[in-house]
């Protein structure tokens, strides 16, 4: 074998556990780094694709007036790619003892020849039997019914039991987990017998030489003028996100959280490998001169330390890929579960081997670079001349120690810390860095919490009820005269959910939501401007995506919309901060001046005058109770502790991989300080000679050294905790524009218990961090000290 | 054959400066075995340094062979080192993580002038020329003093150059096993090697071809064998 191969295969086994202290930094970078590509690789194309694989609608157009339509000859025209006919409806769902949730019912022609938005089988029947119907699979996950189940359905205002013949799954929809709702698709036929409406009124369609929604809009304007010229009257054409998952947005928030917080662990691993590397290049100094003495020159010395980290880089690959490739899927599973979709790349492309590989081998010899050039550049004389104790080293003087009376052990390893200046600073800020992430990332999920709890606050009911369509005040009230634990009931117009804004929509799909302008029901934050008083103008609040949807007016200026074919010009008086789609909120009596002389309503909202959990929940059963024989067509009952929870899912996945990545980097942080560490007991072997010679004990030296460590850890942490304010302030603003829109804003928060973890993990990891080295210095006998070459 | 020409050394610290050689003029001829003595910090192993190339004068020039040596980089200077130089240690400065027989490999393969196929039947028989042949496949660190130090000049002569220069290599060995190690440089003096050797044992230059004595710095004497005798 070849001598230089030998000499570093034998200097990385001569310091085993250095070795292994090496390799399980580049096994924990590769590893994260891999993680994070395998992931990445799978997600950034899955969920897509199997968003695409539907061939989903671009346009769905709503008319009464279908029955006059050739779909044939319109389907022929130039700009339609496909369109088919596809019933929706929205009903409840019996989940489980009076416990209801909405119910997205589709009527579809044709089981086996989907022309677009295609639902896969996944048990059961590919085409539902007569009068049962197919469950999106991930109603399994918010219900306890399945293939051969019998759940009773609301429809109308009756209650019906419509059996489950198969169970399918739509990777077009919103996971029905999230949102709480469940898909489910039946035949056409099955659809007009439970639902009793009419049929084939809803067209989706797929357009061709389309490239954004501003395309398909063009495209639309102009079919629903032609279709009004045929007599067909479109009520409404809906946009959904062009060629997008509805979903995309979480996944994006991932992948770009992911990509970024492994971006940050391997700036730590590469840190910790330069530390190590220079850890070892410390302990070759006198080899270098024997070396260099005995004919090497320097290139060939380099070459042997570059082989000896390929070695390492090799072994660590073998290790970490392997793992990337397990950890990586298995997190692009958790997603896929998470969001609703099927993982198609079942193996990773081979570039991601090779990348992985190249990385383990070459990016230790890149990061090392200068310190190996460094190492073998030291003269012969130099090398031989070091005996590990540099007389060079200089520790300031505080006076200010003198006062604190430290014991004698303390102040010593407090001028110690100070004897490598750059690597104190390089271990300092490598710590800090892993501090402040750890600590940003609870302190943004607290700005996320107190977003909720703000939420809570402005939401004061507790109960609200959602109607499928609009009726009388007293008709929608009357059933719920007789209702015990009730202290106040308000009645409103579009309410605020996803399903109200269907009800009542502005022309471009914001929600409209008309309230008592005085109402006690709904404080919601005011972020500029003011919120809806008595006014002789139409006065309008806008919510921030509705504020971008209408290209951000500015607070009194006045915008237009159309609402049930009539065109509304409202004076925008201030706007909200919410994680809600596009909403506008009205004066409920100025929006019955204008489009509701009949004064219906869609929502009722209740308070409860014992408002504890228990007692919420019973009255929402008691809502349930009362609503089961009225014949009222409800869309949905909810709580305000389950619209919090809503809301809260959508984010968990988000704030679960903040704080798990941020952990990540912690401990690739922690590993840094125990190489530094390591190597300030490495390069003082024969100081610890020199004092045990002079009658230091065992337990001196390991105080001495574990003191030093938590110097070390203490200061990471205070500098860590300083860095951590401006970077949450940061990603608050980051993370708020990426889950809330453009223009939200996350405010920043300190979370208390976050501060508490930090503190305490990182001191726990700092004292093993300054332990295991500590441990190891004081084994070494004092003769092999002194003779340490 | 080496020749110093007003060779001063001086070093710099912060506080002070240090002549550490003053002024040195020295030749020495081929296969001459010169002792250079002195007390500690008379500047002897300063002036080996000088000659090895391992430390550069502040003044003056050292010219080997031919070669003025302060001319040459570092690592040109290390392949003419192992080409034209042997050095023996006082610690015998081993690689700690390859056997005896590997570490005369090792400096045969830095500087490539032995044929490849030749290098472990001559490793070999200088390993058996010091008497230690039976150690070869050995790590240093399960070697006596002794034998290390064998093995060090061992490797001194990896590349078959012409000089040897021995830093105090019996001031960590017991007055026998010194006697075999002064023993084997004396042999390969006689060989036609140019032996030098740095050493504060006065008693015994009677060894050597000649004696250079130093003291702070500057060479106060020097004798020669025929002189002495």
């Amino acid at each position: 074998m070849n001598l230089k191969l030998i000499k570093a295969i034998r200097d990385l086994s001569s310091n085993p556990r250095r070795t292994l202290l090496v390799v399980f930094a580049m096994v924990l970078g590769i590893w994260g780094v891999g993680t994070v590509e395998v992931s990445y690789v799978i997600m950034m194309n899955d969920l897509n694709a199997n968003f695409q694989r539907t061939n989903p609608q671009q346009l769905v157009l709503t008319s009464a007036g279908f029955d006059k339509l050739d779909l044939a000859r319109f389907v022929a025209r130039p700009e339609i790619e496909a369109a088919e006919f596809r019933d929706f409806s929205l009903h409840r769902i019996e989940i489980s003892p009076d416990v209801w949730i909405p119910l997205w019912l589709f009527g579809v022609e044709n089981f086996d020849d989907f022309k677009l938005a295609r639902v896969f089988r996944e048990e059961g029947n590919k085409t539902p039997l007569k009068g049962t119907m197919l469950l999106e699979r991930d109603g399994k996950k918010v219900s306890a019914i399945r293939l051969g189940s019998n759940p009773r359905v609301r429809i109308g205002g009756r209650n019906l039991r419509i059996p489950v013949s198969g169970i399918c799954f739509d990777p077009g929809q919103a996971p029905a987990t999230q949102d709480a709702f469940v898909y489910a698709y039946t035949d056409k036929e099955t659809y007009r017998q439970v639902t009793g409406l009419p049929s084939n009124q809803r067209l989706i369609l797929r357009l061709k030489n389309v490239h954004s929604a501003q395309d398909v809009a063009r495209v639309s304007d102009r079919l629903v003028r032609e279709l009004r010229g045929q007599g067909i009257e479109v009520s409404s054409a809906d946009i959904p996100k062009f060629n997008e998952h509805p979903h995309q947005w979480q996944l994006n928030t991932l992948l770009f959280l992911i990509g970024s917080i492994g971006f940050l662990a391997f700036i730590m691993g590469a840190v910790l490998v330069s530390q190590l590397v220079r850890s070892i290049m410390a302990n070759q100094v006198r080899q270098i001169g024997i070396l260099k003495s005995i004919g090497a020159s320097r290139f060939q010395l380099f070459r042997i330390y570059v082989l000896m980290l390929l070695l390492v880089g090799a072994l660590s690959g073998v290790i970490a890929i392997p793992l990337a490739v397990k950890s990586g899927s298995a997190f692009a599973y958790f997603v896929a579960g998470k969001l609703n979709f099927d993982i198609l790349t079942k193996t990773i492309p081979f570039q991601v081997y090779i990348y992985l590989m190249l990385a383990s081998l070459l990016l230790p010899v890149l990061l090392s670079f200068s310190i190996l050039l460094k190492g073998t550049r030291i003269s012969v004389k130099a090398a031989l001349s070091d005996y590990g104790i540099s007389q060079k080293a200089v520790a300031r003087e505080y006076p200010f120690l003198k006062k604190l009376r430290l014991p004698d052990p303390m102040i010593l390893a407090i001028r110690n810390s100070q004897r490598n200046i750059p690597r104190l600073m390089v271990t300092i800020f490598a710590m800090a860095f892993g501090v402040a992430i750890f600590s940003t990332g609870f302190n943004v999920r607290q700005s996320l919490w107190n977003l909720l709890s703000g939420y809570k606050n402005e939401m004061r009911y507790d109960v609200q009820m959602v109607l499928n369509n609009p009726i009388s005040r007293e008709e929608a009230l009357r059933p719920f005269k007789s209702l015990t634990n009730v202290k106040a009931v308000e009645t409103w117009l579009g309410g605020r959910g996803e399903i109200q804004s269907k009800v009542i929509s502005t022309d471009k799909g914001a929600g409209i939501v008309a309230l008592p302008r005085n109402t006690e029901f709904l404080k919601l934050k005011i972020r500029d401007g003011r919120w809806l008083r008595p006014s002789k103008e139409i006065e309008i609040v806008l919510n921030q995506q509705a504020l971008a949807l209408y290209k951000n007016p500015a607070i009194g200026s006045t915008i237009n919309f159309t609402v049930r074919n009539k065109q509304i010009n409202g004076r925008v008086v201030g706007v909200t901060q919410q994680f809600e789609r596009p909403k506008i909120y009205i004066d409920i009596q100025q929006f019955d001046a204008l489009l509701n002389p009949d004064h219906s309503v869609n929502t009722i909202s209740f308070v409860a005058a014992d408002n504890g959990y228990k007692e919420v929940i019973a009255l929402k059963k008691s809502i349930e109770k009362v609503i089961s024989p009225s014949g009222l067509e409800v869309a949905y009952v909810m709580s305000q502790a389950e619209r919090v929870k809503i809301i809260y899912d959508h984010l968990d996945i988000i704030l679960s991989t903040i704080i798990l990545l941020s952990f990540l980097v912690l401990v690739v942080s922690a590993v840094g300080m125990a190489s530094a560490t390591g190597i300030n007991i490495w390069e003082r072997t024969r100081e610890i000679g020199v004092m045990r010679a002079i009658g230091a004990t065992p337990k001196k030296i390991y105080v001495l050294f574990l003191n030093e460590g938590m110097i070390t850890c203490v200061i990471s942490i205070l500098v860590g905790l300083l860095i951590s304010y401006p970077l949450t302030k940061l990603a608050a603003v980051f993370f708020g524009r990426l889950m809330l829109g453009n223009d939200a804003r996350l405010e920043y928060a300190f979370s208390p218990s976050g501060f508490f973890i930090t503190l305490a993990v990182t001191l726990l990891f700092g004292w093993m961090a300054s332990r295991i080295p500590a441990k190891s210095a004081i084994k070494v006998s004092t003769h092999s000290a002194l003779s340490y070459e | 054959m080496i020749t110093l020409e007003g060779v001063t050394k001086v070093f710099q610290t912060k506080e002070r400066s240090f002549t550490a050689l003053n002024n040195i003029h020295l030749a020495i001829n081929r296969g001459e075995y010169v002792a250079i003595i002195g007390k500690s910090g008379s500047g002897k192993s300063t002036l080996l340094n000088m000659i090895t190339g391992i430390d550069y004068p502040t003044e003056g020039k050292i010219v080997l062979n031919g070669t003025e040596i302060g001319q040459m980089n570092e690592s040109r200077l290390a392949t003419w080192r192992g080409k034209n130089i042997g050095i023996v240690f006082q610690f015998f400065q081993l690689i700690p993580t390859l056997t005896i027989l590997e570490n005369i490999l090792i400096a045969m393969e830095f500087v490539n002038c032995i044929p490849r196929v030749e290098r472990s039947e001559r490793a070999k028989k200088l390993l058996s020329e010091v008497g230690i042949l039976d150690q070869a496949n050995k790590m240093p660190a399960s070697l006596s003093g002794g034998e290390q130090q064998r093995a060090a000049i061992a490797r001194a002569q990896a590349n078959d150059p012409a000089i040897i220069v021995a830093d105090e290599p019996t001031g960590n060995l017991d007055s026998k096993t010194a006697e075999t190690i002064n023993g084997i440089l004396s042999s390969l003096a006689r060989s036609g090697k140019t032996v030098i050797v740095v050493t504060h044992e006065k008693d015994s230059s009677f060894k050597y071809d000649r004696t250079v004595t130093l003291s702070d710095g500057s060479i106060v004497s020097t004798e020669s064998k025929k002189e002495s005798v």
